[in-house]
């Protein structure tokens, strides 16, 4: 029992500090949410479509590079 | 200079040889900071399409298919190497700086050079480390094939896209653009895989006939051309093998939680000593240490599935390298994929169904996935410089106290959040992931989280940069 409680002691006060710090933590209302979501989303969309383009111009062209050799 | 041997000063003949951007001299305005961004990330893609020449072929099982998402690398281009250079050198220095291997004193603007310069000389000796074992591993096809001119041109060429990659990175890292280089490709890089798989016109035959590799265009294709909608739509849900539109709802649900959580912070008031009432706030975020604990978990698992498949190939009988990892190709994608060992183990089970079927496994990935993400994330901030030792201090220098506290209890203070922070942000990083996996998301859990942070903080800086430029016209 003593080797198990020295064991799960560390976990139970990790736990015991997890819980205070998100009870303490400022959490993002809705408003605060949306705008966040809304421009991670535009950013995401954004870089995903300039690779994808870059990606879909460069298969043809590569299509003839590799063809050629 | 003290009288003892430093370490770094090994390097100091190395500075003239190594090819180095220009500090600005000047403020480098906003708009021309986004066109150098956009500039470098351009040569960076067109990179990672341009084809290797020389090479022999690339079929066979890509030993690095683990690595590709957090690399920012593509199979058989000349960005094959992606940023790993980089990203290794990077590692080590700050590994070696933080543990004090390596004597650095960040006042003395000699050291930070001599630091940035030993930085770039192991990313150029890594890149071309790699480039060398590429080729003698066989990668491009077997040596005897290629012979020795191709060989040495396909090193070459793969020295000298790491050469770009380190002199784009450090054009944007000197003020000329937004944010590092290193999180702009492994980001775009991320994004681009998730749009291709949703987007993607190209055909795969996986025995239901052809049918197109993007989700949402596989979708509307089965509507318009199949008379049974239902069973269409039913198929364009949950066909397998193939990215489907389970996939990406599951991705964007994940999204939606990150973005949630990245909200989450513990703000502690401070004010400075100097300016009379000036007040002020230093914010302790739920994911202190952002996606460092996913990257480094992510590479810790990638050279473990590398030395196992290479053991594997070599020893497959013996009975260490087997409780090591077992590897078999997959009939589908022709990756080499975990069977059994250890490396089976930390693998992402396949599904929610696939995860009842094997309890163990799942349970043992659950508890690695977290313990790594804690346990890195514990560990990073002491060698990064960010542990509550490193912010008192910076704090303390920037003649900042805390209300109510007096000065010698501030770090004090900062040790009741910032530990736990860190080792309960990983842990939901880990969680996260965990979670983005089972749900089927495309990119992975992994890829998902890094793009997702990574963006979180780009626009972080796109706000601080613009509100210098305001203040900046505003004055």
């Amino acid at each position: 029992m003593e080797a198990i409680d020295s064991a799960i002691d560390p976990l139970r006060d990790f736990a015991k500090s997890s819980v205070r710090l998100v009870q303490r933590c400022h959490k993002p209302d809705r408003k605060e949410f949306t705008k966040v979501a809304v421009r991670t989303a535009i950013g995401f969309v954004v870089m995903g479509f300039v690779g994808f383009f870059v990606k879909l111009v460069f298969i043809p062209i590569n299509n003839i590079i590799v063809g050629s050799s | 200079m003290g009288g003892g041997f430093r370490v770094l000063h090994l390097v100091r003949p190395f500075l003239a040889f190594l090819p180095e951007v220009q500090s600005a001299d000047r403020k480098v305005p906003f708009r021309e900071k986004v066109i150098y961004t956009v500039i470098s990330l351009f040569i960076f893609l067109v990179c990672s399409q341009l084809p290797l020449y020389g090479i022999h072929s690339t079929t066979g099982a890509d030993p690095f298919y683990w690595m590709r998402v957090i690399l920012a690398s593509n199979r058989g281009t000349v960005m094959e190497l992606g940023i790993t250079p980089i990203v290794t050198s990077g590692l080590v220095m700050q590994l070696l700086a933080g543990s004090k291997i390596i004597e650095v004193d960040n006042n003395v603007r000699e050291d930070r050079a001599l630091l940035n310069g030993a930085q770039k000389l192991l990313g150029i000796l890594i890149a071309i480390g790699e480039a060398v074992a590429y080729v003698l591993s066989g990668m491009y096809g077997p040596v005897g094939q290629l012979g020795v001119g191709n060989a040495i041109l396909i090193i070459l060429q793969l020295f000298f896209a790491g050469i770009i990659v380190i002199c784009l990175d450090e054009l944007l890292q000197k003020g000329y653009g937004l944010g590092s280089g290193i999180s702009l490709f492994i980001a775009t890089n991320i994004c681009e895989s998730i749009i291709w798989k949703a987007f993607s016109p190209t055909t795969i035959n996986t025995g239901r006939g052809a049918e197109f590799e993007g989700a949402v265009i596989a979708l509307f294709h089965m509507l318009i051309t199949k008379s049974n909608k239902v069973a269409a739509l039913r198929q364009a849900f949950y066909r397998q093998n193939l990215p489907n539109v389970t996939n990406l709802l599951a991705t964007v649900l994940i999204f939606l939680i990150v973005i949630y959580f990245q909200g989450f912070r513990v703000v502690l008031p401070v004010r400075s000593k100097n300016a009379r009432g000036q007040q002020g706030s230093y914010p302790i975020k739920l994911f202190y240490t952002s996606n460092m604990p996913i990257i480094l978990q992510s590479a810790l698992v990638s050279n473990l599935y590398f030395i196992s498949q290479l053991l594997y190939r070599k020893f497959s009988g013996n009975f260490f390298v087997n409780l090591l990892g077992q590897w078999k190709e997959s009939e589908y994608s022709g990756q080499s994929i975990p069977v059994s060992g250890l490396a089976y183990l930390i693998t992402a089970p396949a599904s929610f169904s696939d995860m009842a079927a094997h309890p163990f496994h799942a349970l043992f990935y659950i508890v690695f996935m977290l313990t790594a993400c804690a346990l890195f994330s514990k560990t990073w901030i002491e060698v990064s410089g960010s542990s509550a030792r490193d912010v008192a201090k910076q704090l303390k220098e920037q003649q900042m106290v805390m209300p109510g506290h007096r000065e010698s209890n501030l770090q004090k203070e900062l040790n009741r959040y910032i530990p736990t922070a860190a080792a309960f942000g990983g842990v939901c990083i880990g969680a996260l992931t965990v979670l983005a996996d089972f749900m089927g998301a495309i990119g992975s859990g992994t890829g998902i989280l890094l793009a997702v942070t990574i963006i979180y903080q780009y626009f972080e800086t796109f706000e601080k940069e613009k509100a210098s430029e305001l203040g900046f016209f505003g004055f």
